[in-house]
């Protein structure tokens, strides 16, 4: 087997990672092959370079404000959720009125009538759809179900 | 998980929102990190990670309690910067106008502790690569993953997981060594 084909198998290894069978194969090769183990040389070198690579540790002042930055959006949230439905039921009930207004008025051509009551059908028929294909992407996407563990 | 962390998951579990600061707290500086290596731009780093830690907190009623937290946090974590990623790419003119359209240029170091020259050459080089190679070089080298917990992670192979970091990482030595297009 040549060079190439073990390359990847260098970083199993270098990480403890093959099973019994790729560890032998490999370390047969290595015996005979010195680039491989030059190669591996310096993937072992990097391991330990990039195993001193530490995040730092923020300031307690830092800290406070990155808590203080979660905490105010947690109670967001709660304002959000609430602003949402007050919007999406005064919205309705205001729509309903005019709608209702518009089509009893004898006064409004019918062509204005039944424009305005296309725009609105129209506008139900996309939200709904997009509300659909939300619930369907949210469904299927792996990325979702990650949170459930 | 530490038994004190287990309960402090089990009073957010029960709406306690100041249990939730210890937790946040003790895993920011990684969040930050993590994120900063995802997106490459430290403003919005603290952001993704913030954004994370709120819908942890939205799920917390989700989570098992005999699985370490922050494994569970630092896939949702990953997930929001992917998310963010994917708009920025959506609005590329506006990214590009920003500076870190390809998620790398703002690349200093910052959040790094103990830091030297090596070091530095290091993670310039790190976040020299493309997403994907830097995406395993963080689970691997950062978050100490093994290869089968980034397979179920990432929805890849485990024999993709091994070839991918030994690309990244080849890549890296590629750049350090100034033998890298």
């Amino acid at each position: 087997m040549s060079c190439e084909r073990f390359n990847p198998l260098l970083s199993g290894y270098v990480d403890g990672e093959l099973v019994a069978e790729e560890r032998r194969r490999l370390e047969e090769h290595l015996a005979t092959c010195e680039a491989c183990r030059r190669e591996l040389e310096g993937l072992k070198s990097l391991k330990e370079d990039l195993a001193m690579l530490k995040f730092k540790e923020p300031s307690d002042v830092e800290l406070e404000r990155y808590w203080a930055g979660v905490y105010n959006r947690l109670e967001r949230g709660i304002g959000w959720i609430l602003l949402s439905v007050g919007a999406i039921l005064l919205l309705s009930y205001g729509a309903f009125q005019f709608i209702e207004g518009l089509i009893r008025d004898p006064a409004v051509a019918l062509v204005v009538k039944v424009g305005t009551c296309a725009l609105v059908f129209g506008l139900v028929v996309l939200f709904v759809s997009l509300l659909r294909e939300r619930l369907t992407v949210r469904k299927v996407d792996r990325y979702s179900k990650e949170i459930d563990r | 998980m530490d038994e004190s962390e287990a309960m402090l998951i089990r009073r957010c579990q029960q709406g306690e929102k100041e249990a939730f600061a210890p937790l946040v707290r003790k895993y920011a500086g990684a969040a930050s990190g993590t994120a900063y290596v995802l997106l490459g731009c430290y403003e919005d780093a603290l952001d993704a990670s913030q954004e994370a830690f709120v819908r942890a907190w939205r799920h917390i009623k989700r989570f098992d309690l005999a699985s370490p937290f922050y494994p569970w946090y630092a896939t949702i974590l990953r997930n929001v910067c992917l998310g963010r990623l994917k708009s920025r790419a959506r609005r590329k003119t506006v990214a590009l106008a920003e500076g870190h359209a390809d998620g790398r240029s703002d690349a200093d170091p910052v959040l790094l502790a103990e830091r030297n020259e090596q070091r530095d050459r290091l993670w310039h080089a790190i976040m020299r690569l493309p997403l994907h190679h830097r995406g395993v070089v963080l689970m691997s080298h950062f978050e100490g993953m093994s290869y089968r917990q980034m397979a179920d992670a990432l929805h890849i192979p485990i024999g993709t997981v091994m070839s991918r970091l030994h690309n990244a990482r080849q890549a890296l030595r590629g750049h350090l060594t100034g033998e890298a297009p």
